[in-house]
């Protein structure tokens, strides 16, 4: 007789029941089958409709439209710029009154008093949203798109000495760890922008598929290196904080202009400082990519300022917001696990730490000069301000 | 000065004897042709929107600075030039190194048959000011150097397809 196939050990426990849903579905039952019931009056008139054999080619009325101009594509192809030139397209509003899923340029005033309206649209304002580049940036991310799978040479990757491979490792851990923060912020905006403002929607949809591309290359590449290596509590801090912003154009701010320009800089550094192509090739495509989201970053706040009606309020507020966000983002950087990795590669092992850490020094008042200056290119200056010290803390 | 229709398909020399000279506009040119011919690669890429600058801080005859405006549109290099005073502040950014740093990156990506070395990519090179400055006075067009970054690593990369002397060899 053989080896049994399965032994009593090897049996799993039986799975636990899912939650009912009892209480969730009793209200929804309730809400779309006795208190919204414009529904269901729509499906009864266009049953009679049917059922007296008539058609009613409503759609086919074009009256009060413009329709009939034709979208003519450029060289790069049929762009949002290309399409926006025509009145078809329809404008863009100041302040969105369209709460449901109705296209920008369609006809659709006459349907608005059986409309539903979608309550979770609350970034009514185009300019708690709008950036002169956004369209622009739309297009180029939707061109400059890669794949972590595909794009980078993982079969050259080799062993390297044990501290620099830790030393790696920490770093694409400290990156995977924060990454989607940046996919989370837009995407926790993104259901409450309302349709009209789609190109918008659009950048941030494209900044969410940058983002889950960065955790997947940096995920990977630690486990094609050894492991994952230390989850960091301040890391956690300033990405709590990004995620808890109170507005949209103050989260864009702390996410968009500070955090992701500091990413920024990693990700040079870290292309500097790669010991394998492939870390290279990792750092160069994920850098173009984040520097899309800090272009959009300084043109939004540049946008809230200059068209806010209280600019003065407006600007106190920011920097009321930019001097808490500063302190939490400068928690994030002095973390162990992002300073020492970067320092043992930069250096060129851990014997060489000191050296590394020379290094970053100039690195670090880079970042911040740069920082300074996209925020003043914003028309916020925080020179006076700034709550990271200008020379590293070490 | 070199538009499209100038630049489109050029070929990059045959013979060793036909080798350019670095730096010259024919130089670029010939890298622009080159950008030209490889629509594949930069498809896959994608657009590139800029003005990109290479400045040799001491390749003019004077031994002062000379230097080079690619402009990038879509997926091609559409004109070369050098700059002159009225090309001033037409390039989103610069990068600035002298002759000798140019030639060690040339050099290494022709060793390397198309791919530098760790230490003499783009980046690496400018990152911390030094080899390679990285200069442009509105801070987002200068960040158009990071958001092409992948493309224009690959415009230099081509240089290892032209035969290339020095001036002073
Ligand atoms: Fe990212
Ligand atoms: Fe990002």
């Amino acid at each position: 007789m053989g080896q049994p196939s399965c032994t009593p050990n090897d049996i799993k426990p039986l799975p636990v029941a899912l939650p009912l849903n009892e209480e969730g579905l009793a209200f929804y039952e309730k809400k779309y089958q006795r208190d919204y019931n414009q529904w269901t009056e729509i499906l009864q008139r266009n049953v009679e409709r049917m059922s007296r054999g008539s058609l009613s080619l409503e759609w086919m009325n074009t009256d009060g439209s413009a329709w009939g101009k034709r979208a003519k594509p450029s060289s790069r192809g049929l762009t949002y710029s290309d399409v926006n030139k025509l009145p078809t397209s329809g404008e863009m509003p100041a302040t969105a009154t369209w709460m449901n899923f109705t296209p920008r340029g369609s006809i659709r005033d006459r349907y608005r008093e059986e409309m539903p309206v979608i309550d979770d649209y609350t970034v009514v304002s185009r300019d708690e949203l709008w950036a002169g580049n956004v369209v622009t940036l739309y297009e180029e991310a939707v061109a400059r798109q890669w794949s972590a799978t595909r794009d980078i040479p993982w079969g050259e990757l080799e062993a390297l000495p044990e501290d620099l491979e830790k030393a790696s490792c920490q770093l694409f851990t400290f990156l995977t760890e924060v990454e989607f923060v940046a996919g989370d912020f837009p995407a926790k905006w993104l259901y409450r922008i309302p349709q009209d403002f789609l190109e918008v929607k659009s950048f941030l949809a494209t900044q969410l598929m940058d983002e889950a591309r960065h955790q997947e290359v940096f995920r990977k590449r630690a486990l094609a290196g050894g492991g994952l290596l230390h989850a960091s509590p301040g890391f956690e801090w300033a990405l709590k904080a990004i995620l808890d912003a109170p507005t949209h154009t103050m989260g864009t701010f702390l996410l968009n202009l500070l955090g992701e320009g500091l990413i920024l800089s990693i990700f040079r550094s870290g292309e500097m400082i790669a010991k394998t192509h492939v870390d290279k090739e990792i750092f160069r495509r994920t850098l173009q990519d984040e520097a899309r989201h800090v272009s959009y970053g300084v043109l939004e706040l540049k946008n809230y300022l200059d068209t806010h009606p209280d600019r003065a309020k407006a600007l106190e507020e920011m920097h009321r917001f930019a001097d808490v966000g500063e302190q939490i983002i400068l928690t994030a950087f002095t973390e162990a696990t992002v300073i020492e990795p970067v320092a043992i590669l930069l250096g060129g092992g851990l014997d060489k730490i000191e050296h590394g850490l020379e290094g970053m020094l100039k690195v670090w008042s880079m970042f911040i000069e740069e920082y300074l200056q996209r925020c003043e290119r914003a028309g916020f200056d925080r020179r006076a301000r700034c709550k990271i010290p200008v020379d590293a803390p070490w | 000065m070199s538009t499209m229709e100038t630049l489109g398909n050029k070929a990059a020399p045959e013979s060793p004897a036909a080798a350019l000279l670095f730096p010259s506009v024919g130089w670029f040119e010939a890298l622009a042709g080159l950008m030209n011919d490889d629509r594949e690669t930069h498809e896959h890429l994608g657009f590139i929107d800029c003005v990109a600058q290479f400045t040799v801080l001491d390749g003019a005859a004077d031994g002062g600075p000379v230097a080079y405006q690619i402009t990038f549109e879509e997926i091609q290099a559409t004109d070369v030039r050098e700059v002159k005073p009225e090309d001033a502040g037409r390039e989103s950014f610069a990068l600035e190194a002298t002759k000798a740093t140019w030639r060690e990156m040339i050099e290494n990506i022709s060793a390397g048959g198309g791919r530098p070395d760790l230490e003499h990519t783009l980046n690496a090179l400018s990152h911390i000011g030094t080899p390679i400055a990285l200069t442009g006075s509105d801070p987002l067009e200068r960040d158009c150097y990071f958001r092409f970054n992948q493309s224009l690593q690959q415009f230099v990369n081509a240089s290892a397809q032209l035969p290339t002397v020095f001036d002073g060899d």
